[in-house]
């Protein structure tokens, strides 16, 4: 009976607090103040109903204290807060997917920008260009030249800066060859991560052409390889 | 003679720091301190003081944990800080200020800490 009386005053201070998060904190607070102050009143002689009831009235208005709480847990703030911790979160599990899945991809990945099998192989050609644009590193590492007539080109490409992987096309430049051929992207695919793998592959790649020219030229950044073709040796 | 007072008046700060800054106290710790400094002068409704407390919680004056007291049972302490300290020597001084300025007027003794 009497412990419905003080959870009645809790229940009635409680109603004026708006932020529901912070309700049960002071619930237990102003509970264990009334208890303490029971119990005190019951050392005095008074039985139990009694000292709860004058330890409630000793408490003031519970209207009052529930306004003046209310006011120290304004529902702006504390929804500030809360929002702020979940954008927090959010933060997080975005710079996972971000940064950390490409680079556990980029491990796999390694191995699915596929190389052509060595059966359609007229030669290939190792090379070690290093291009580096702003923050970004092209690096062309062969050339393949199939008994289809194409001309494939792989490069790596990746960002040297920590959080700027994922963004770009990583495109190469204009590939023409010495004989003043023009070749456009026939086919290309790259992996995503933070070292992505490309190849591009260009079709009807002139069989007389003994030089591979790769020219870039964009907003004011260029670059121009030459990599000599093994026309010489599939003659032979 | 008792003085029925709000917690929530102007004296209250200075009244719930200095208590503080002896050690660490829970809120009813707090009342019951203040009952007995006061030799019961000071009717407090007891209430009033949790919104003090959080008042000054949320001005970073004072911060709170959970702890298990002499009783076992867990209570939330509250406990001054630095910047509490600071205010708490603000406090005083605006009622050395007062009080001496009170006397003044009322032509009492001029320095009632004398």
């Amino acid at each position: 009976m009497s412990s419905c009386n003080i959870d009645e005053f809790l229940k009635e201070v409680l109603s004026f607090v708006k932020f529901s998060f912070d309700r049960d904190d002071i619930k237990a607070e102003l509970k264990n103040h009334i208890l303490d102050k029971a119990d005190y009143y019951t050392e005095q002689g008074f039985d139990r109903e009694t000292a709860e009831k004058k330890s409630i009235d000793d408490m003031g208005d519970a209207k009052n204290i529930g306004m003046e709480l209310n006011k120290q847990h304004n529902p702006f703030i504390g929804w500030l807060w809360k929002i702020t911790n979940v954008f927090l979160v959010l933060f997080i599990i975005v710079n996972v997917f971000v940064t950390v899945i490409p680079l556990i991809a980029s491990l796999g990945i390694f191995v699915s920008v596929e190389d052509i099998p060595d059966s359609e192989i007229v030669y290939e050609i190792k090379i070690n260009e290093k291009i580096k644009i702003d923050d970004t590193v092209t690096h062309f590492t062969k050339v393949v030249y199939d008994k289809n007539g194409n001309l494939t080109i792989f490069y790596h490409y990746y960002d040297t800066r920590l959080w700027g992987s994922g963004w770009s096309l990583g495109t190469i430049g204009e590939v023409s060859d010495n004989l003043g051929n023009k070749y456009f992207n026939g086919s290309g695919h790259g992996s995503g991560g933070i070292i992505s793998k490309h190849r591009q592959t260009y079709n009807d790649f002139s069989k007389d052409a003994d030089t591979l020219i790769i020219n870039y030229d964009s907003y004011n950044r260029k670059y121009k390889i030459e990599v000599p073709l093994n026309v010489g040796d599939k003659n032979e | 003679m008792k003085i029925d007072k709000n917690l929530i008046g102007g004296s209250s700060i200075l009244l719930v720091l200095s208590l503080l800054e002896e050690m660490d106290r829970y809120g009813y710790e707090i009342i019951k301190e203040l009952e007995i400094r006061s030799d019961k002068t000071f009717q407090f409704k007891e209430g009033s003081l949790y919104p003090v407390l959080h008042k000054l919680e949320n001005d970073g004056y004072v911060k709170s944990y959970m702890a298990k007291g002499d009783t076992g049972k867990e209570r939330r302490y509250y406990q001054i800080t630095k910047s509490g300290k600071k205010q708490l020597e603000d406090e005083k001084e605006k009622w050395k200020v007062f009080s001496v300025s009170v006397n003044k007027v009322v032509g009492g003794e001029l320095n009632v800490f004398v």
